[in-house]
C-alpha cells in the first residue's frame, strides 16, 4: 500500500489541498470551523496511528497530550495576555514531548493491555488534575478568549495558518512512515523479537514514536484552542482519546490516510446525527459496532481490498 | 460479504431516515438556537428545559405569535461538551440563521458560548447554569441570564443562616460541595455574604468529595465528628440523593442542621429520595413547584405535567421564562434582527413568571444583566401532591430580589471590563 | 481521634471497598479469564439498578428478589453481548483495540435503550425491610443495610473462591484462561465456557448495581461513572486477579476513609496517588496480574 505511484499521491495531495483551500469561499462560518475541526483532528489521529496502527501500541491517553496542547495556550493567553497565544502553542507542544519522554519510561515498561490501561490511568489523572485545580486552570469552567492576536484573529487567516501546519505535518508523518525509521516500527508492532534479533531496540524505538504521536497530538489541542476560542478539561477526558481510537478504526488503521478520513467521517457524522435526534449515542454506537465486526480494515483499507479484488478477480486478499 | 452488502444496505437507510428532518423555512420567525444536555445525569434538566420552552412557545404562537413572527425552537443535545456546543453553536448562527442562543445547562459549556456571542454579536439567552461569572467576570453585551445565579442563592442562604442565628444561636458551619468550580463557588460566595451580612461563625471542615462521588460515608461519618451545627452542601442531583440516603441511617440530619440553597430542593432530589429525605431539612432551587401559590404557577406546573407525564425540575421555569423574555424583547423592538435594540429592551425587561409571588416582578437588572428574583427557602415537609415524591418544601421564608444581589464593591472587584465600564 | 470513631470510619472505608470490589470483581473475572477488557462493564451496572427497581416498584418485588432478578437480567444481557458481538473478535490482530471500541459502542447503546426504556427522572429504590436502621454500640453507629452489603461482599469473595478452586467448571475456566487452544483440544466447549464466564461476570455488575441502588440515585449515566473507579481497582490489583482485586479495593476504601477524616481538602485525589505510586514501581500492579496473550 506504500507502493502507489508517484503520480497518485501527488494527485491527491493536491487534490486534498485545493478541496481544503477553498473552503473559505463558502462564506461561511459554520463551514470553515467544520472543515478546520476535521483538519485538526485529522492530523491528531494520524499522528496516532503512527503509534497503533504501525507500531501496535495502543494508547488510550492520547487525551493527555491533546489536553497539554490546549492547556499551553490557555494558561499562557490566561496569565500572560492574549499575545502569548503563540508562544502558549509552542510551550504546550514542548510541555507534551518532555512529559511524553518522561512518562514513556513509566509505560513503556508494559505491553498490550497493560500499556493501554495504564496509558488510560494516566490520561485520567491528567483529567482529574485539570479538573480539580480549577483555582489555576480554570476547572470545569475552562478558559475562554483564547484569541490569537494580529491577523491570525480572523478566522480565515486563522484556518489557512492551521492548513499549513496540518499539511506540513501530515506530509512529515507520511515521510516518517515510508522511511526505514517507519518500517522498524512495523517490524515491532509484527515481530519485536526479531527487531532486536536484528540489533534495534524495541523500547527506544516506542519511545521515539511515543513522543513523536504526543508532540501532533498537542500542536492538534493547541490549534483547536484557536478554532473554539475556548478550551475546557473535556478535552483530556477518556473520550477524547476514545474517539481518536473510533476515527483510526473507522478509517482503517493500516492506511495512512485511513485516519484522516475517518476524523472527518466522524465529525460529519456527529454533527449531522447530532442535530437531528437526540438518540445519537445509539446511533454512532451502532455504526461503530458495525464497523467493528463487519469491517475491521476501516472505510479506506475496505477500499483498498474492494479495488484490489475488482483488479484480480476477486483472488487476492489483504491480510488484516 | 452478502452479510456485508446488507449491512452497508442497513447504514445507508438509517442515514437516509435521518436526513429529511429539517422543516422548510417560513417567511416571518424568530429562531430560537437551544443547546440543552439530554444524555447522562443532567439529560433530565436538558428534556425538561426544552419540553418547557416549546410548551411557551405552543402558547405565544397560539395567540398569533409576537409582531406577525412566530416562534421556532431547534434544539440539539450540547453533550454537555463545550467544544461540541461551540461547535452546533456556530452551526445555528451561520447556517440556521437563529435569531438568539438559548439553554445550557453547565457552566463551563455556558462559558464557552457566551465567548461566541460575544464575537458574532448574537442574543445569547442563559436559562439555567448558574455560575455568577457569566453576570459578573465575563459578562459581555449581547449575554442574559434569566434564572438566578450563586450568588444570589448564596445571599439569601447567608440571610436565612443569620435569621436562624437569632432564634437559635449556632456557632459552627461545615461545608460539602463537588470539588469543582461549582462547588467551591458556592462556598467562598456563601462565606462572602455571611461576612456581609455581620454573621459570626466558625468553620469546622470543608469536605470535596469528587463530582458524581457514589460513596459519601466517609465524608458522613467524619462530619459526625465535627459535629458542625449547620451543614451547608453544593452537592446537586443525583449526588445530593446519595449524600442524603446514605446519611439517613447515621442519624446525621439530628446532629446538624443539613441546608444547601442552590440546588438541594430541586424537585428530582425529593422525587428520588422519596421517603427517606428527613423533614426539616433548609433546602431551595430556582424554582418550586409548590411555591408560590399562584395561579400562574399552578398552570404552569400542570401544563407541564399535561404535556410530559411528570413534574418538571427546577430547570424548566428558566427556559420557560426564557422565550417569554424573549417574545417581550421582540414585541418591543418590532424585530429579531436588531440585537443593539434587543439588547436594549431586555435591559430592565419586567417580566412576570410562575415563580414570582403576587406583588413582585421579575426584572433583567440592566446593569448585569442578570435576571432579578424573589427567592424561597423552605424545608421538607410530608406532601404527597406531586407524586412520587412524598416530602415537598414548606414554612418559607422570603428573601427580596435586591437584598441578594451582588454588592456594587463585589462587581468592582470581579467585574469585565465591559461591565466595569458601564458602572462608571 | 478516639477509638469509636475510628472503627466508624473504618466502616465507612469497608463499605466503600465493597461496593468498589464488587464491581471490579466482574471486570477483573472476565479479563482473567477471557482476556478481555469490558469497558461496558459499567453499563451492565446501571441495567441492574435499574431492572430491581422495575421489579420492586412496579411488580411490587421483594428487594432481595429484585437483586437477583437484576443479577439474572445483567447476565443474560452480557451472555448475549457476548455470543453475538465479542464472540466475532477474538483472535484477531490488535484485538485490544477492537475489544474497547466494541464495548464501548455497547456503552452508548445500552445507554440510549436505558433511556428509552426508563425516561431521564432520577429513580428511587429504598433500602430492604429490615435493613432500614443501625446498629448502636455507645458512641458507633453502624448502618445494618451497609453491614448487609460487606456480608454480601465477603460471601462473594467465599463463593468465588470455592467456585474457582474447589469445582470442576472452576478448574475449567482458570485451565481456559491459561491455554484456551489445549482445553480446546481436551474436549471442552470454550466458547460456552466463555460465554458462560461472561455472563458470571455481568451478573455480578447487575446484582452490585442493584445492592448500590438503595445507597445511590438510578440515573442514567451512571455506568460510566463507576466503571474508571472499577478499572483503578483491577489494575491496582494486578489486571485480572480476584484476590487482588479485594485487596486493592479494601487498600483504596481504607486510605479514602483516613484521607478523609484527616486531610479532607486534599481526599479526593489518594485513590489516584495510590495508583500513581503503585505503577511506577509496579507497573503490573501489586499482585502478579494473569499472564495474558499477546494482544
Amino acid at each position: 500500500m506504500e507502493a502507489a505511484s508517484d503520480k497518485k499521491a501527488l494527485l491527491f495531495w493536491g487534490l486534498f489541498l485545493v478541496v481544503f483551500a477553498l473552503v473559505p469561499i463558502s462564506r461561511n462560518d459554520y463551514y470553515l470551523a467544520m472543515a478546520n475541526r476535521i483538519l485538526v483532528w485529522g492530523m491528531f489521529a494520524v499522528a496516532f496511528n503512527m503509534l497503533f496502527g504501525v507500531t501496535g501500541m495502543l494508547s488510550f491517553g492520547q487525551a493527555l497530550f491533546f489536553g497539554l496542547g490546549g492547556y499551553g495556550v490557555g494558561l499562557m493567553v490566561k496569565y500572560l495576555g492574549q499575545a502569548w497565544f503563540l508562544a502558549g502553542l509552542g510551550a504546550g507542544v514542548a510541555a507534551a514531548a518532555v512529559v511524553a519522554y518522561l512518562l514513556g519510561y513509566l509505560v513503556i515498561r508494559v505491553s498490550g493491555v497493560f500499556f493501554t490501561i495504564l496509558t488510560l490511568a494516566f490520561g485520567q489523572l491528567a483529567w482529574q488534575i485539570t479538573f480539580r485545580w480549577y483555582r489555576v486552570t480554570g476547572g470545569d469552567d475552562g478558559i475562554q478568549g483564547l484569541v490569537p492576536t494580529g491577523i491570525l484573529g480572523d478566522h480565515i487567516v486563522y484556518y489557512y495558518f492551521c492548513l499549513i501546519l496540518v499539511a506540513c505535518s501530515v506530509w512529515f508523518l507520511k515521510r516518517l512512515s515510508a522511511s526505514p525509521q517507519g518500517l522498524i516500527l512495523r517490524c515491532v508492532r509484527q515481530n519485536p523479537a526479531r527487531v532486536r534479533f536484528l540489533g534495534r531496540r524495541v523500547r527506544r524505538n516506542q519511545r521515539r514514536i511515543y513522543v513523536i504521536s504526543s508532540v501532533f497530538a498537542a500542536l492538534a489541542g493547541g490549534l483547536m484552542a484557536g478554532v473554539d476560542n475556548s478550551i475546557h478539561t473535556n478535552m483530556l477526558n477518556w473520550t477524547t482519546s476514545g474517539e481518536v481510537i473510533l476515527m483510526s478504526v473507522l478509517g482503517g488503521i493500516h492506511q495512512f490516510f485511513g485516519p484522516f478520513i475517518g476524523a472527518a467521517v466522524i465529525k460529519v457524522i456527529e454533527d449531522v446525527v447530532g442535530a437531528r435526534t437526540e438518540y445519537w449515542s445509539l446511533i454512532i454506537g451502532l455504526v461503530m459496532m458495525t464497523m467493528v465486526l463487519l469491517f475491521p480494515r476501516g472505510l479506506v483499507g475496505e477500499w483498498v481490498s474492494f479495488k484490489a479484488r475488482m483488479r484480480s478477480g476477486g483472488a487476492r486478499k489483504e491480510g488484516v | 460479504m452478502r452479510g456485508k452488502a446488507w449491512a452497508l444496505v442497513a447504514l445507508a437507510l438509517a442515514m437516509a431516515m435521518l436526513v429529511p428532518a429539517v422543516a422548510g423555512a417560513e417567511d416571518k420567525v424568530v429562531k430560537i438556537g437551544a443547546l440543552y444536555p439530554m444524555t447522562g445525569r443532567a439529560g433530565l434538566y436538558g428534556l425538561d428545559s426544552v419540553a418547557a420552552a416549546e410548551m411557551a412557545i405552543a402558547e405565544i404562537n397560539g395567540k398569533g405569535g409576537v409582531k406577525g413572527y412566530k416562534l421556532e425552537l431547534i434544539s440539539t443535545d450540547s453533550q454537555a461538551k463545550p467544544d461540541y456546543s461551540v461547535q452546533v453553536a456556530k452551526r445555528y448562527i451561520t447556517s440556521d440563521n437563529v435569531h438568539f442562543l438559548f439553554g445550557v445547562v453547565s457552566s463551563g459549556v455556558g462559558l464557552a458560548l457566551t465567548e461566541v456571542s460575544k464575537q458574532y454579536k448574537k442574543i445569547f439567552i442563559g436559562t439555567d447554569h448558574a455560575s455568577t461569572q457569566l453576570t459578573v467576570d465575563k459578562l459581555q453585551p449581547y449575554y442574559f441570564r434569566v434564572s438566578n445565579n450563586t450568588f444570589q442563592s448564596m445571599a439569601a442562604g447567608a440571610l436565612d443562616l443569620k435569621e436562624r442565628q437569632k432564634a437559635k444561636p449556632w456557632q459552627t458551619i461545615a461545608y460539602i460541595g463537588p470539588d469543582y468550580a461549582y462547588g467551591h463557588d458556592q462556598w467562598n460566595e456563601l462565606k462572602y455574604n455571611l461576612d456581609r451580612f455581620g454573621v459570626k461563625y466558625k468553620v469546622v471542615g470543608e469536605y470535596w468529595p469528587k463530582l458524581a462521588a457514589p460513596d459519601y460515608t466517609a465524608f458522613i461519618t467524619s462530619i459526625i465528628k465535627d459535629k458542625p451545627d449547620i451543614l451547608i452542601s453544593g452537592l446537586w442531583g443525583g449526588d445530593t440523593v446519595a449524600f442524603i440516603k446514605q446519611a439517613l441511617p447515621y442519624g446525621l440530619f439530628q446532629k446538624t442542621l443539613f441546608c444547601s440553597p442552590d440546588a438541594g430542593g430541586n424537585y428530582e432530589v425529593m422525587s428520588a429520595t422519596g421517603d427517606e429525605l428527613a423533614l426539616g431539612l433548609v433546602l431551595s432551587a430556582r424554582h418550586h413547584n409548590n411555591w408560590p401559590g399562584t395561579e400562574a404557577n399552578k398552570k404552569f406546573v400542570s401544563d407541564f405535567f399535561k404535556k410530559t407525564g411528570r413534574y418538571p425540575s427546577y430547570s424548566a421555569e428558566g427556559a420557560y421564562a426564557g422565550v417569554y423574555a424573549i417574545a417581550q424583547a421582540v414585541e418591543k423592538v418590532g424585530n429579531p434582527d436588531d440585537a443593539e435594540a434587543l439588547v436594549k429592551a431586555f435591559e430592565g425587561m419586567k417580566l412576570k413568571l410562575p415563580e414570582d409571588p403576587d406583588g413582585f416582578t421579575s426584572y433583567i437588572d440592566p446593569l448585569t444583566h442578570q435576571i432579578v428574583q424573589v427567592q424561597a427557602i423552605g424545608e421538607t415537609v410530608a406532601n404527597k401532591d406531586f407524586p412520587p415524591a412524598t416530602r415537598m418544601l414548606g414554612n418559607w421564608k422570603i428573601y427580596k430580589a435586591q437584598e441578594i444581589l451582588p454588592p456594587p464593591e463585589y462587581l468592582k472587584e470581579h467585574g469585565s471590563d465591559y461591565l466595569k465600564g458601564r458602572m462608571k | 481521634m478516639d477509638s469509636s470513631f475510628l472503627l466508624v470510619q473504618f466502616v465507612s472505608g469497608l463499605t466503600m471497598a465493597t461496593l468498589l470490589f464488587l464491581v471490579a470483581s466482574g471486570l477483573t473475572l472476565i479479563f482473567g479469564v477471557g482476556g478481555v477488557f469490558n469497558f461496558a462493564h459499567g453499563s451492565f451496572y446501571m441495567l441492574g439498578a435499574y431492572l430491581a427497581y422495575t421489579v420492586v416498584s412496579l411488580a411490587h418485588g421483594n428487594f432481595w428478589v429484585a437483586v437477583l432478578a437484576a443479577g439474572l437480567g445483567a447476565g443474560v444481557a452480557g451472555m448475549i453481548a457476548e455470543a453475538a458481538f465479542l464472540r466475532r473478535i477474538y483472535g484477531r490482530s490488535e484485538e485490544g483495540g477492537f475489544q474497547i471500541l466494541l464495548t464501548y459502542s455497547l456503552i452508548l447503546i445500552i445507554d440510549d435503550l436505558v433511556k428509552l426504556v426508563w425516561g431521564t427522572e432520577y429513580k428511587s429504590l429504598s433500602r430492604p425491610a429490615g435493613f432500614t436502621g443501625s446498629l448502636v454500640i455507645g458512641d458507633v453507629t453502624l448502618p445494618s443495610y451497609n453491614l448487609a452489603i460487606v456480608g454480601v461482599g465477603l460471601l462473594v469473595v467465599v463463593v468465588a473462591w470455592w467456585v474457582l478452586s474447589r469445582t470442576r467448571p472452576g478448574r475449567i475456566a482458570r485451565a481456559t484462561a491459561l491455554d484456551r487452544e489445549t482445553m480446546g483440544v481436551l474436549g471442552v466447549n470454550v466458547p460456552l465456557t466463555m460465554t458462560l464466564v461472561f455472563g458470571i461476570a455481568t451478573a455480578l455488575g447487575g446484582i452490585t448495581g442493584a445492592l448500590a441502588a438503595p445507597l445511590r440515585s438510578v440515573t442514567p449515566g451512571a455506568g460510566i461513572e463507576v466503571i474508571i473507579d472499577s478499572l483503578i481497582v483491577v489494575v491496582l490489583g494486578g489486571m485480572g486477579n480476584f484476590w487482588g482485586a479485594w485487596l486493592a479495593a479494601l487498600l483504596l476504601g481504607e486510605v479514602n476513609a483516613i484521607a478523609v477524616a484527616t486531610v479532607p481538602e486534599w481526599a479526593s485525589l489518594f485513590s489516584y496517588l495510590v495508583m500513581v505510586v503503585t505503577l511506577i514501581f509496579k507497573p503490573e500492579g501489586l499482585f502478579a496480574p494473569r499472564q495474558v496473550r499477546k494482544v
